[in-house]
C-alpha cells in the first residue's frame, strides 16, 4: 500500500501538472471488456485519490489516530462545506456531492467536467429506481400491492430476518404482484432511457474520455511498477 | 460483514450519541459520516440518530427501516472494491430500489419516499 501511495504522488503530480498529456510512445490501448475498463478507471482514480491524500500526510489505508484525523480524511476526502453539485431525481431525491476533495479532484481529473459527469452519473445510476416510481404509481401496481399486503398480514406478523423469504415470495405470486411487476418494468424502464437518453449519450462520451486518461495514468505507473518517492516529482 | 445484530443494541447506543453530537457540531449541508461506510439518518439533513455500515445489511433495525430520512455514501473506491451503494424498500434487498448512490454523494431529504428504506447492498454499479 506504501508503495502505491508514493506512485500515486507522483503520477497525481504529473497528471495535474499537464505532463502525463505527452506520452512518449503511442497512445495506450483501452482494454476491450466493460469489466476491464470499470477496473482500469478505479485503478486510476486510486491512483490519483492517493496523491492527493498523500501529499496532506494522508492515507485511507490508515486507521485514524483520532476523531479529528478522521475528520480531516473524510474532509480531504470527499470534500467539505456545503455541496456544490445537486441533482434533484423524479424520485424524489435531490442527490449532492462536493466539488472539493481529492475524489472530486480525481474525477475531475479523469471525466474533465465534474458538473456534466455528475448529472450524467446520477442520472443513469437511477434510471431503474426512477423506473421503479413509475410503474408505483401505475393503477394496476397498486392495486397488486394493496393485494400483496394483505396477504403478507394474513400469513401473520413474525417475520424474521434471514433467507427464509417464502411467505413473500408465496404472496407475491398469490397476489400477482410478480407478474404485474414483469410485465411493467421493462416498459418503463425503455420509457425512462429514452427519456434520459441525452444523459445516457454524455455519460458514455464522458466514460470514454475518462477511460483514455485512465490508460495514460495506468501506463506511466503501471500495477507494481513503483518508483522511489519523489523521483518524478516536479 | 452485515451488522452484527447482537451487538445491535450495544451500537444504538453510541450510535445516538454519535448522532446527537454530530447534529450539534456539523455546518449545514457536512455528512457527519465515516470514511468507508454508508450512513442513513433517521432525519433530515444528517440529523437525528445514525446508523453506519461497512458492510451489507439486508434487515435494518427497526429504529431506521422506514424511518430514514437522509443518507451519504462515504465509501472508499478502487480496483475490485464494491463502493456504490443501493438502498431498497424491502428487507432482503426486496420490494424496489430507492436510491443508488456513487461513493461521495449524499442526500440530505427526499419528501417523496421519506422513511422508505428496509435493507442496501454495496456494489460495483447501481
Amino acid at each position: 500500500m506504501r508503495s502505491l501511495r508514493t506512485a500515486c504522488a507522483a503520477v497525481a503530480a504529473l497528471v495535474l501538472a499537464g505532463c502525463a498529456a505527452e506520452p512518449s510512445g503511442p497512445a495506450p490501448v483501452p482494454p476491450a471488456t466493460e469489466r476491464d475498463q470499470d477496473a482500469l478507471i478505479r485503478y486510476a482514480q486510486r491512483v490519483l485519490v492517493d496523491g492527493c491524500l498523500d501529499r496532506q500526510g494522508l492515507a485511507v489505508a490508515r486507521e485514524p489516530s483520532s476523531p479529528q484525523e478522521s475528520r480531516r480524511l473524510r474532509d480531504a476526502l470527499f470534500g467539505a462545506g456545503p455541496t456544490e453539485l445537486s441533482l434533484a431525481l423524479p424520485t424524489g431525491h435531490t442527490v449532492r456531492a462536493h466539488t472539493d476533495g481529492c475524489l472530486a479532484a480525481a474525477r475531475h481529473a479523469l471525466y474533465g467536467d465534474q458538473r456534466r459527469w455528475f448529472r450524467a452519473e446520477v442520472t443513469v445510476n437511477n434510471l431503474s429506481a426512477e423506473a421503479a416510481a413509475r410503474m408505483r404509481a401505475d393503477p394496476a401496481h397498486r392495486a397488486a400491492r394493496a393485494r400483496f399486503a394483505r396477504c403478507l398480514e394474513a400469513a401473520g406478523p413474525t417475520r424474521t430476518p434471514g433467507p427464509e423469504q417464502g411467505v413473500e415470495q408465496r404472496c407475491a405470486r398469490e397476489s400477482g404482484l410478480a407478474s404485474v411487476e414483469a410485465r411493467l418494468r421493462p416498459t418503463r424502464l425503455a420509457e425512462v432511457r429514452l427519456l434520459r437518453r441525452d444523459q445516457l449519450t454524455t455519460h458514455t462520451r464522458l466514460r470514454t474520455r475518462a477511460l483514455h486518461r485512465a490508460a495514460e495514468i495506468s501506463a506511466a505507473y503501471p500495477h507494481g511498477n513503483t518508483p522511489e518517492k519523489g523521483s518524478a516529482s516536479p | 460483514m452485515t451488522l452484527k445484530r447482537t451487538l445491535a443494541s450495544a451500537a444504538t447506543a453510541v450510535l445516538l450519541l454519535t448522532g446527537g453530537l454530530a447534529a450539534a457540531a456539523a455546518p449545514a449541508g457536512a455528512a457527519e459520516c465515516p470514511s468507508g461506510e454508508f450512513c442513513a439518518w433517521e432525519n433530515a439533513d444528517f440529523s437525528g440518530q445514525r446508523a453506519n455500515w461497512s458492510g451489507d445489511d439486508h434487515w435494518w433495525e427497526s429504529w431506521i427501516a422506514d424511518e430514514d430520512s437522509s443518507w451519504a455514501n462515504h465509501g472508499i473506491s478502487g480496483p475490485g472494491i464494491k463502493d456504490h451503494v443501493r438502498v431498497y424498500s424491502s428487507a432482503n434487498l426486496g420490494g424496489h430500489m430507492t436510491i443508488c448512490l456513487a461513493p461521495g454523494q449524499e442526500v440530505n431529504y427526499n419528501g417523496a419516499a421519506n422513511d422508505d428504506g428496509d435493507s442496501h447492498t454495496w456494489a460495483m454499479s447501481c
